[in-house]
Formats: C-alpha cells, sequence, structure tokens
C-alpha cells in the first residue's frame, strides 16, 4: 500500500522535524528543522487529499513565517543561541509530566473504536468549490479575517517599532 | 489508513508542541512551539473532513485556511512583542522577564 508508506514517512519527518526544532540548542537549526515539520505536514495535508491547504501552508508557513522567525532571530539572539547558560526553564520536569499527561488524555478518545469513519468517502478536490464556499456562505468572515490581517499587520509594525524617546540617541540600524 | 492513525499523530505532534512551550527558556522557541501546536489542531481539522460524512461541504479546509490565517496575524504580532521585549530587556529569556514577581 502505497499510502500507508508515504504516511509513516511523512508522520517520521513531521514528527522528528517538531523534536528536533523544539530540542535544538542552535535556534536557527531548529528553525530549519521546523521548516521540515511543516514540509511534512504539507505532505499529510496531501495525502488527505487537501491540495489546496498543502500548498498554501508551504507558502504562509515555510515562506512567510519561517523568514519571519529567522529575522527576529537574528534581530535579538546571538545565532549560535543560548550558549553557557541552561536552555530548558526552572520547571521543566514538571512541563514534561504534564506534557505526557496532556497526551494520554488526548490519545484515549483517538484510539477507541468508532462505528462508522473507517473508510474515507471519495471526493473530487477541487480549489474551485472552495472559492465559491468563500464567496457565498463565508463571505463576511473573510472579510473579517482580512481586517484581522490588517490590524495585525498594524499592531506588529508600531509594536516592533517601540516607544521612541525624545532624548534617545538611537544609532539608526 | 484510518483516522485513527492521523488522530494519535496529531495528538504526538501537539504534545511535542506543548513540551517545547513548557520547557524552553527562549521566546522565540516558545513562539514556534506554539506554531507546532496550531498545526497538529489543523492536521485534525482535515482528517476529521477527509473521514467525514460528507466531505463535500468542505467545512475542513475552510476552517483550516482560516486557522492558517489566524496563526499567522499571531506569529507577526507574536514576533513584534518579542522584538520590544527584547529591546526593553536586551534578553529573550522568559525566566528574566520577572518584573512583576512580587519578591
Amino acid at each position: 500500500m502505497s499510502e500507508e508508506i508515504a504516511f509513516w514517512i511523512l508522520a517520521t519527518i513531521a514528527v522528528l522535524g517538531a523534536l528536533v526544532a523544539v530540542r535544538k540548542r542552535n535556534l536557527i537549526h531548529g528553525v530549519f528543522a521546523l521548516l521540515v515539520f511543516f514540509a511534512g505536514l504539507s505532505g499529510l495535508f496531501l495525502l488527505l487529499l487537501a491540495e489546496f491547504i498543502a500548498a498554501v501552508q508551504v507558502l504562509v508557513y515555510i515562506g512567510a513565517v519561517g523568514v519571519l522567525l529567522l529575522f527576529a532571530i537574528m534581530l535579538t539572539e546571538r545565532v549560535a543561541g543560548d550558549d553557557g547558560r541552561r536552555m530548558v526553564s526552572r520547571g521543566w520536569f514538571w512541563g514534561l509530566v504534564m506534557a505526557a499527561a496532556v497526551f494520554v488524555v488526548l490519545l484515549l478518545p483517538a484510539i477507541q473504536q468508532w462505528p462508522s469513519p473507517e473508510t474515507a468517502q471519495p471526493i473530487k478536490p477541487s480549489v474551485e468549490e472552495l472559492g465559491h464556499k468563500l464567496m457565498n456562505p463565508y463571505v463576511v468572515t473573510l472579510e473579517v479575517l482580512a481586517l484581522l490581517l490588517t490590524a495585525a499587520l498594524i499592531g506588529a509594525v508600531t509594536a516592533a517599532q517601540g516607544v521612541r524617546m525624545p532624548k534617545e540617541e538611537d544609532s539608526p540600524e | 489508513m484510518t483516522l485513527q492513525h492521523y488522530l494519535i499523530l496529531a495528538a504526538l505532534l501537539f504534545c511535542v508542541g506543548l513540551m517545547g512551550a513548557f520547557t524552553r527558556r527562549n521566546a522565540i522557541v516558545v513562539l514556534f512551539s506554539v506554531e507546532i501546536m496550531l498545526s497538529a489542531a489543523n492536521l485534525n481539522f482535515i482528517a476529521f473532513w477527509r473521514y467525514s460524512e460528507n466531505p463535500g461541504l468542505l467545512h475542513g479546509p475552510l476552517f483550516t485556511l482560516f486557522a492558517i490565517a489566524v496563526a499567522a496575524a499571531e506569529v507577526a504580532v507574536g514576533l513584534a512583542l518579542v522584538i520590544a521585549v527584547y529591546r526593553h530587556f536586551k534578553t529573550v529569556d522568559l525566566e528574566s522577564m520577572d518584573t512583576l514577581r512580587e519578591e
């Protein structure tokens, strides 16, 4: 079954990418592992026949969010990460315990046997239908989302600009 | 492939993100751990849609599309806040931002 092989390969890529991303000390390496995770996830979306979402995942996450994270890292920390200091927070052990507990709680409903949805319904993937749906019942949501993105853009610029002190003599970067 | 495979994978990815958000001290790492958690939730949406009774309604991809847009806005504002905090504290270490703690 080629679908199963693809699923296992993509799942391994996604999980390993996520694990490396949260465990790497070097932040740049961590971001690249995160991009590998996003690529694996996009492959899983393709496997589920959501090809438009897979494309959006590549464009938005690998394209925009990855570059944004790299810029933020280069603007703030040293590139090599927090060397010498401790990487993990003070209560890291309880954090691990809580994450494992949440995993068990999430797993309990997932592994139960349900009656119906064993087989996937056949669908014909079409971006056109998605566009019609966005225009007809979901147009208000789309407009609100556009407003939100504009507000986030202005808010991000304002927050990153900071408060400009009159006496502060910043060297222009 | 059944729905359970995808749900277990999404739960695993969510908990990897949760582990990162709980255990790391760097604000940027915590931010992208939250992104991992959001992506795991998106995988759940798509999987439930694919195995639903009526996938022609396209509820899953539409909701995922909106969630991705909100996540993009969130990461932009979050990184701007990280940069603003870095200006003030000269660090992105979360444990050294304890101004509000009572001594």
